[in-house]
């Protein structure tokens, strides 16, 4: 499966430079489109909190609708990068090794995208500040600790704060890397940036177990942030479609599911626009379609058995939500749509080898689980909103806005203009890590075969 | 002379609702819409599901025409004990007062609507747009109330203010407040005294005494147990207990 | 391969070794192993006279039967769950879960014990349909006596399917005690080895079946605890709405499998003399999953938990009465210190994880939690009353067990004991072809001045 290609540190050099220390001409392009569609975003938020949250399609009793979808969509997306990063790290999986960048980028983009929804979403976005940071002390009033929406800026800033520190460390040799390589003002960038860091022994070391630290320190910090996203649903007790002990580990599998597949996406596209072929192979799409393959059944596990549990106590508003989810147009169309994006052409999809090895078909598979995904997080919002409680009377419905679908196209567009412009900059796909793989790929010579192998260190008894 | 702490200590309101007066006239609704300054419900706005009315009177129809009922239920927030709607609010703009009052400080309010997912009752409003009032109708807004901004959460304040100035009259007066002498917008206009304000605290109180009816029963606590401080007394079916005692 | 590799001496056992020494220890007569024998047999008739007291005792007060259920639980949770731990591993490719495959897969012979024990309890449950009122459960308008059905299924389909994949996993080792044992061992293991004599088409056809095996051992093992978690647990609790209840269930299991396997090792290895097979990187590989999931169990836990205590609802406060806070307050204060916080303290310290007895004296304390742990579910499920409201109203009071649910529980395990033992008196406790491709697939090698190891991934 691993065919070993071997290159020569300088070969490795130019080709994963190319990104930084040239621009490709359609670059430009597409950054200035991007910016267009997010200065665009800006004037729509702006034009909203100059009128009023009256512009989006929201009502009584769907306080929450597609800003907050979105908001769960990107926390899903960003758990893309310790997922791979820190996990596969972990358990030591080879393959991680060219994407582990990228996901970790994902990761600190789409989480400060994640962490945008909340405010445009609220009344009063420009006094927000309250929410999170204590003030008024001489009234001695304080955020209220026993709201999950304080719980939510705490994990997710600490989420933050830690992959940007992840990101930073392993970027450090590639920094050195490029310090040396470059003249002026950039050469004076990197050189402060990489902390002074010539690759002795001992900052390798330093290096290594700052990366394993934050590894394991991370993986608590991931499996929180979700749960604690999902619990801004789940402990609401007036609302029966989100009072569900399942939702934690129930979102951070879907998490894993559409961040992951997210990461596929990236790399076919990291694949096709700086022409990395000798670097993001098909076998790294192979594997992380059979990792997609366990996660995505798992969470469409989960998914039944939340339905099935919700319709278990038969009470009249869980059966009452469920008719709309499932039955009702259009959340029926939307439904079907959920369910197929999501699970039914993906995941079988993957068992075949063809579609594992063809970046094209991984490409589309992937973006389809991101579709589902989203729609999943609104089929869960809203409908059970819709159907709360005996008392609601107003059995209305809700669709997204036109400023709302704006601002979920300038959500987009902002990742990945992020992405494009610290892709001009830095390399997308770690040097250092690609040489690492080359020290480590071995061959075992097993009667006349020989079989690819991998060293590991190991301590002595 | 009352002291101010022992005033406090002393109240906890509540209201009794016997939905076997309430005849439906919806007086209640038109009465809190002007005490509280509540915008004003255009068509458009009911279309939207964005229409506000703290108080409401639900209707439930019994039985097929002709032998058809009609039944109402007039629900305002139920100032829950145990409010699911506090809780969850990150900056305290809905919190506990002392005196048994669930509050809605729109100051602090930033608008999450998080609180409005929580409660039950769906009895909370949300300004989606700055309210707007015609030039005729500016003067008649109640100087007592605040105009909400946009963006924030309301709800029934147990008419707040009129607490308020009912304590600062019997404090001026050295004296603890009378039962009955407070009375909250939606009660003074009920002309079947189907609502009955006053202290839960103390013991002689009216609503007191209707709190320890037979009858008395309060919205969903049996399950959400959320303690609401607003109490319901069932209705009487004449024609069932006649046919039960013959 | 770069420069500063060098090869290093190998000291591992090769194939005769290993054959000679495995083979030998499975003879009965081998490390007293006859006289614990006899012991468990008589532990297991013991056990049996718990089962008969049960019985005769009757099916309708449902609250004795708390206990009973709470061993079967027991059992399924850990014995049944223990053959995963070679499974997942071997489906990730790891190379360190070779040796203690067979240990694992040994468990599922204690399956048997579970099916024989499951049999009394379904006539315990209360069918779906009782004076003509339905009761909740997931089976919603399916006949009355669905449940115990699915359950039969879902518990005979899981050990059957753990017995097949021991048998196809032990096919080649069969072949060589076939070849190296005498009298009635040799004959009998000649029949199971099925003719194997390794050509190329059987050891694919048998890694074929032993894949296809594993998959669905662990597909049976998921519905199995979803099953017996839902109608032996949830439903018998007015208003107990736990979603995550199945996958707790479940997620515990693979802990206690875990547990289970690391105990059986210790011992296999002590009193086998294996020192050279079940290596310190076994315990160590085992250890780290074990503290993973110790983990889990808090997080599974506390998903639920969160839930219920911020829900506040009637049937969240009833539901953290009966099973957290109240009566069983100190089964859930056991179970939480030794399922999770004392493995957590004790497995994040690597000295700990990379030891023999660590490892295992934590496995004791986490298979001990366990077993509280059900008792807490289980025995205050089947006491609460009213199982037709929309929560229950009356938290039941602590029930204690009486003799026939000691005898039960002391017979059980040591029936399972001795399930275990009489199956590694057939087939080697470690798999010698397992062992046999670990040494084909990787070599020691000096890493500059340190150690390594090279390990081959082949397709
Ligand atoms: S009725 Fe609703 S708004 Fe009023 S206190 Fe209860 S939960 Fe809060
Ligand atoms: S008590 Fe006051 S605020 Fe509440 S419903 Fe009645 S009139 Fe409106």
């Amino acid at each position: 499966m691993q065919q070993h290609r071997e290159l020569s540190e300088k070969q490795i050099n130019t080709q994963l430079l190319n990104g930084a220390l040239a621009t490709p001409g359609w670059w430009k392009f597409a950054v200035i489109g991007l910016a267009l569609i997010v200065l665009a975003g800006f004037a729509t938020f702006g034009f909203m909190v100059n009128s009023g949250i009256g512009l989006t399609g929201k009502s009584r009793p769907v306080f929450w609708g597609a800003l907050i979808t979105t908001f769960v969509f990107w926390v899903g997306i960003s758990h893309a990068g310790i997922m791979i990063s820190a996990i596969l790290r972990l358990t030591q999986a080879e393959w991680r090794r060219p994407v582990t960048r990228a996901a970790e980028l994902l990761t600190v983009f789409s989480l400060i995208t994640a962490l945008t929804f909340p405010i445009i979403h609220a009344g009063r976005p420009w006094r927000i500040i309250y929410w999170i940071i204590p003030y008024d002390f001489s009234r001695g009033i304080w955020p209220n600790v026993r709201s999950p929406l304080v719980w939510d800026p705490a994990a997710i800033g600490t989420y933050l704060t830690g992959s940007i520190l992840f990101l930073y460390v392993a970027l450090l040799p590639d920094l050195g890397n490029l310090r040396d390589r470059t003249i002026g003002w950039r050469n004076t960038l990197y050189s402060v940036l990489s902390l002074g860091w010539r690759g002795n022994s001992r900052q390798w070391r330093l290096q290594t177990t700052a990366g394993i630290l934050l590894s394991a320190l991370m993986l608590p910090i991931f499996v929180s942030v979700h749960s604690i996203v999902s619990w801004d649903f789940a402990v609401t007790s007036g609302v029966e479609g989100w009072h569900s002990t399942i939702f934690a580990p129930y979102f951070v599998i879907g998490a894993v599911h559409s961040g992951v597949a997210a990461v596929v996406t990236m790399m076919a596209l990291m694949r096709w626009l700086w022409k990395w072929d000798n670097f993001i192979r098909p076998e790294h799409f192979d594997a992380l379609a059979r990792l997609l393959i366990v996660v995505g059944t798992t969470w469409f596990a989960f998914t039944m058995i939340e339905i099935l549990y919700s319709l278990y106590s038969l009470e009249a508003q869980e059966l009452a939500f469920r008719d709309m989810q499932i039955f009702q147009w259009p959340w029926a169309l939307l439904f079907v749509i959920f369910l197929i994006t999501g699970f039914f052409i993906p995941v079988p999809a993957w068992f075949f080898k063809r579609v594992r090895n063809s970046i094209p078909l991984m490409f589309w598979t992937s973006i389809s689980v991101n579709i589902g995904m989203w729609l999943e997080r609104f089929l869960i919002i809203v409908p059970s909103l819709a159907r709360k409680q005996p008392f609601v009377y107003t059995w209305g419905s809700y669709h997204p806005s036109l400023v709302e679908i704006m601002m979920i196209l300038w959500s987009l567009a902002f990742v990945a203009m992020n992405m494009l412009l610290f892709a001009r900059f830095f390399p997308l796909v770690p040097l250092f890590e690609q040489k690492e793989s080359q020290v480590f790929s071995s061959k075992i010579k097993i009667g006349r075969a020989s079989v690819p192998a991998v060293l590991r260190e190991r301590e002595q008894e | 002379m009352v002291s101010p702490a022992q005033d406090v200590a002393s109240h906890s309101w509540g209201m009794a609702v016997d939905i076997d007066r309430c005849i439906g006239c919806q007086a209640c609704v038109v009465a809190c819409q002007a005490e509280n300054n509540l915008p004003i419900n255009e068509e458009d706005h009911f279309h939207q599901a964005r229409a506000f009315e703290w108080i409401r009177v639900e209707r439930y129809w019994e039985g097929e025409f002709p032998n058809i009922k009609a039944h109402f239920i007039p629900i305002l927030c139920q100032h829950c004990e145990n409010a699911p709607c506090e809780p969850v609010c990150p900056v305290y703009a809905t919190y506990h007062n002392d005196q048994g009052m669930n509050v809605q400080v729109y100051n602090r309010c930033v608008g999450t609507r998080y609180c409005a997912n929580g409660c039950p009752y769906h009895v909370r409003f949300f300004n989606y747009w700055e309210p707007v009032w015609p030039e005729s109708l500016r003067n008649q807004l109640n100087p007592d109330v605040t105009v909400r901004s946009r963006g924030v959460m309301e709800k029934c304040s147990f008419c707040i203010q009129r607490i308020r100035r009912g304590r600062i009259d019997a404090r001026k007066e050295g004296r603890q407040v009378r039962d009955g002498e407070i009375q909250p917008a939606c009660v003074q206009a009920c002309p079947t005294n189907t609502l009955v304000f006053g202290d839960l605290n103390d013991p002689t109180s009216r609503v007191s005494k209707l709190r320890n009816d037979r009858r008395s029963y309060r919205l969903l606590n049996d399950t959400l147990r959320t303690e609401p401080n607003v109490y319901y007394l069932a209705r009487v079916d004449t024609t069932e207990a006649e046919a039960a005692h013959g | 391969m770069a420069s500063n590799i060098t090869a290093a001496p190998d000291h591992r056992p090769t194939f005769r070794e290993a054959a000679a020494h495995l083979v030998a220890q499975g003879r009965t007569a081998a490390s007293g192993a006859r006289l614990w024998i006899l012991l468990l047999l008589a532990v297991t008739v013991v056990g049996v006279i718990g089962v008969v007291g049960r019985i005769a005792g009757g099916f309708e007060d449902r609250t004795a039967w708390g206990y009973y259920a709470a061993v079967v639980s027991f059992l399924l949770s850990t014995a049944a769950a223990a053959p995963m731990v070679s499974i997942a591993p071997t489906l990730a490719r790891a190379s360190w879960v070779r040796p203690v495959t067979r240990v694992s897969q040994l468990f599922a012979s204690v399956g048997v014990v579970t099916a024989l024990l499951y049999i009394p309890l379904m006539f315990a449950l209360p069918p779906l349909v009782e004076d003509g009122v339905r009761r909740r459960s997931i089976w919603f308008g399916s006949p009355p006596l669905t449940p115990h059905v699915w359950g039969s299924v879902a518990i005979l389909g899981l050990v059957f399917i753990g017995l097949a994949l021991l048998w196809a996993s032990s096919i080649p080792d069969l072949r060589t005690v076939a070849e190296t044992a005498t009298g009635m061992r040799r004959r009998i293991a000649r029949r199971l080895a099925m003719g194997f004599i390794g050509t190329d088409t059987q050891w694919k056809a048998l890694r074929m079946r032993i894949g296809v095996l594993g998959a669905f051992y662990f597909v049976f093992l998921v519905f199995t605890h979803l099953v017996f978690s839902a109608d032996f647990a949830v439903a018998l609790v007015a208003g107990w709405k736990d979603a995550i209840f199945p996958m707790f269930h479940a997620m515990t299991s693979l802990q206690s499998g875990l547990a289970s396997t690391i105990i059986a090792a210790f011992f296999i290895r002590k009193f086998g003399r294996l020192e050279r097979y079940l290596e310190l990187d076994q315990f160590w590989a085992m250890s780290k999953l074990m503290f993973a999931t110790s983990l889990l169990w808090f997080y599974f836990f506390f998903s639920a938990f969160i839930v219920f205590w911020y829900g506040r609802t009637a049937s969240d406060q009833a539901i953290i009465d009966t099973m957290v806070g109240g009566p069983y307050r100190w089964a859930f204060i056991a179970t939480f210190m030794m399922s999770f916080v004392i493995p957590l303290f004790t497995l994040m310290w690597n000295p700990v994880r990379h030891s023999i007895k660590g490892p295992t004296i934590i496995a004791s304390i986490i298979l001990a939690g366990m077993f509280l742990d059900r008792i807490r579910i289980y025995a205050a499920a089947w006491s609460a009353r009213g199982i037709n409201d929309k929560f229950i109203r009356e938290v039941p009071a602590t029930h204690w067990p009486d003799i026939f649910d000691v005898l039960v529980i002391v017979g059980a395990v040591g029936a399972a004991a001795l399930a275990f033992l009489l199956a590694t008196r057939l087939v080697p406790a470690v798999s010698l072809w397992e062992i046999q491709y670990m040494r084909l697939l990787t070599r020691p090698v000096r890493f500059g001045k340190g150690h390594a190891v090279i390990i081959a991934k082949p397709d």
